[in-house]
């Protein structure tokens, strides 16, 4: 692995340069919030923010996708084209749990039997960038109960860790190879490698948030019917709010929209949170309430995740209890069910 | 790589109205491409998403069987968006089919045994195309005795009358049609479905139930079948949930951990008791 020492000044300019050469996504300022999304030719990207709001799920599966395209003949509407395959992308500023939940969604959209085409083609053609979080931005932060770590480089092709003088990248991958030339810099050493392990050991220990993620799959296998349950979601609003941030949250729908003798299917994201989610033509639902709603969420990700893919779906971005209206909290409930 | 979200093009070649409601028909496709056709490798208790481009999709039990090559035929009731786009479409219209989907009836399982089949109303669609399966006379023989319980609320909610009678008459089906409430015309038999289980008493010795109907009557037979001696293993049922993607994906069929659209629709009850019961 080819390892490099970058001059910290240099960073954004050199993303910006990049962005007029190929599609560079990364996180900007828009208004109060920093938000992933495409840059113009030369423009410079963040490289000191917390994390953005949004999670760069959005570049592998959009919140709204054309799967493909039709038009109306004689005899019916008929299949016209194909939906744009997707371009070249660096996906710059991605943090190491951001990164991490790629990981995940992968296990499902690229499994053995049904590959999803859509999914694999935008990833297969985006290169991640990841900012390690030499100081992890949030109280919420939970990455290391989940798997994850501040400085961790799964999912990642070319992980920056600022030193503080500059900044270690490390060229993971052969996609983050082909990044060498752009991104030039000197040859890392030794004392850069060993000041990057400190760096890295303190932003673990900066985590201060801790729940027993792992502990309750067993819990979770025997408690599906637990008044537990019946309580939690009391003050949930159904929003869904929790499940577009989420990192790792892939459910979707798939509708059909036309205009005139044109017209596309799509696919959106849907949430678990929605009574329409699972609501039958015979009016019949299998999750009525909001109980059985967050009793899905819950399991899926802690219980479901793990049977199918031996992984929990949560990276503990936390972005689910920052933009919570009624402050449920992801923590308290899974730190709730171990003492179950 | 195979893209599973985009369906076969496929022209309506047949169309049956079934009951004499008129909202259940049964529809043959004929595959617009010979290499579709070829793809399409289904089993008995597959389903597939019948797709009309402009109004979505919707996914419904194959009731047809493999053995009858050349076509393929699922019979809808009109309820929602796409299945009413269907029932106003005409032979020659065109559309779409994506699948085969889920597992199947467990035929190598099944293989061997004695076979009790039990349907109520239009869940008999995925019944229909095992019963034809096994009495193709190329898997006839792999098959014990062939017991058939069918019921609807009055004889005009039967369906696939003609094959109803044509199975009547073969001495390898143990055939009992069933209804509710009979009519004037009506000259078979009467009652619930699980009575007339009850009355036909199968025998659980060497023997698999498979049985397909509204949660009522599967609630109030499931009792007979136990008495009767056939253990949680040898009782096989589908199951159905709200479906879009149908490939384990989108999120919205699961019932614990599987996957109604990918790990069934078809379940044993004993791998059902350890699910968690939301469906």
């Amino acid at each position: 692995m080819e390892k490099r020492l970058i001059k910290k000044e240099t960073l954004a300019g050199i993303v910006g340069e990049l962005a007029g050469k190929m599609r560079v996504c990364a996180p900007m300022k828009a208004e109060d919030q920093v938000l992933f999304r495409v840059l113009e030719a030369g423009e410079k990207p963040l490289v000191d923010f917390a994390n953005a709001k949004n999670a760069p799920k959005n570049f592998f599966f959009p919140r709204t996708e054309t799967l493909l395209k039709f038009t109306r003949t004689g005899k019916g509407m008929v299949r016209a084209g194909e939906p744009e395959e997707g371009e070249k992308t660096l996906l710059f500023g991605v943090r190491p749990c951001d990164a991490r939940s790629f990981t995940l969604l992968d296990m499902l959209f690229d499994q053995e039997k049904y590959k999803d085409p859509y999914y694999i083609d935008k990833r297969a053609k985006t290169t991640i960038v990841a900012i390690a979080c030499v100081h992890p931005p949030y109280t919420t932060c939970f990455c290391t109960s989940v798997g994850g770590n501040p400085t961790d480089s799964a999912g990642v092709d070319l992980l920056l860790t600022d030193l503080g003088n500059a900044y270690l990248a490390e060229f993971l991958t052969p996609k983050g190879e082909e990044l060498l030339a752009a991104f030039g810099g000197s040859p890392s050493n030794a004392q850069a490698e060993k000041a990057k392990e400190g760096i890295a050991a303190k932003a673990a220990a900066e985590i201060t948030s801790h729940i027993p993620a792992h502990e309750i799959k067993p819990i979770l296998d025997t408690h599906f019917e637990d008044p537990f349950w019946n309580t939690l979601h009391q003050k949930c609003l159904a929003c869904g709010t929790c499940t577009y941030l989420c990192p790792t949250c892939h459910c979707f729908d798939i509708s059909d929209e036309v205009k005139r003798n044109d017209g596309i299917r799509i696919r959106n994201w849907d949430s678990c949170m929605f009574p329409m989610f699972t609501k039958e033509t015979s009016g019949h639902n299998p999750r009525s309430s909001q109980k059985e709603r967050w009793r899905q969420r819950v399991m899926h990700k802690f219980r479901y995740y793990p049977d199918n893919f031996n992984a929990i779906a949560c990276v503990g971005c936390g972005r689910c209890v920052m933009a919570c209206p009624v402050n449920l909290d992801i923590r308290k409930i899974v730190t709730d069910i171990a003492k179950i | 790589m195979q893209n599973p979200y985009i369906p076969a093009p496929v022209e309506v070649v047949k169309i049956v109205t079934e009951v004499d409601t008129k909202d259940i028909k049964t529809f043959r496709f004929a595959f617009q491409n010979k290499e579709d056709e070829a793809a399409f490798q289904y089993l008995p208790g597959q389903f597939a998403e019948l797709s009309i481009f402009g109004k979505g999709e919707s996914p419904i039990g194959i009731a047809s069987s493999p053995t009858q090559p050349g076509y393929v035929e699922f019979t809808v009731q009109k309820a929602g968006v796409v299945t009413s786009a269907l029932h106003e479409m005409e032979v020659g219209a065109v559309m779409g089919i994506r699948g085969p989907l889920g597992n199947s009836w467990p035929i190598d399982f099944l293989a061997g045994k004695n076979i009790v089949i039990v349907g109520g109303g239009f869940a008999f669609t995925t019944l229909r195309s095992l019963i034809n399966y096994m009495i193709d006379d190329r898997n006839r023989s792999r098959f014990g005795k062939i017991t058939v319980i069918y019921g609807a609320r009055n004889p005009g909610l039967l369906i696939y009358k003609d094959e109803l009678a044509a199975w009547a008459k073969r001495d390898d089906i143990n055939l009992n049609v069933t209804v509710d409430k009979g009519d004037a015309d009506w000259k078979g038999r009467e009652g619930f479905v699980p009575t007339v289980c009850r009355e036909v008493a199968p025998s659980s010795e060497n023997a698999v139930t498979v049985i397909c109907g509204p949660p009522v009557m599967i609630r109030f037979t499931l009792p007979v079948f136990f008495e009767l001696g056939f253990s949680k293993e040898n009782i096989i049922t589908s199951l159905e949930m709200r479906m879009k993607c149908g490939i384990g994906k989108c999120g919205r069929c699961n019932v614990g951990e599987k996957y109604v659209c990918k790990d069934g629709p078809v379940f044993s009850l004993a791998e059902l008791d350890k699910l968690t019961k939301e469906y």
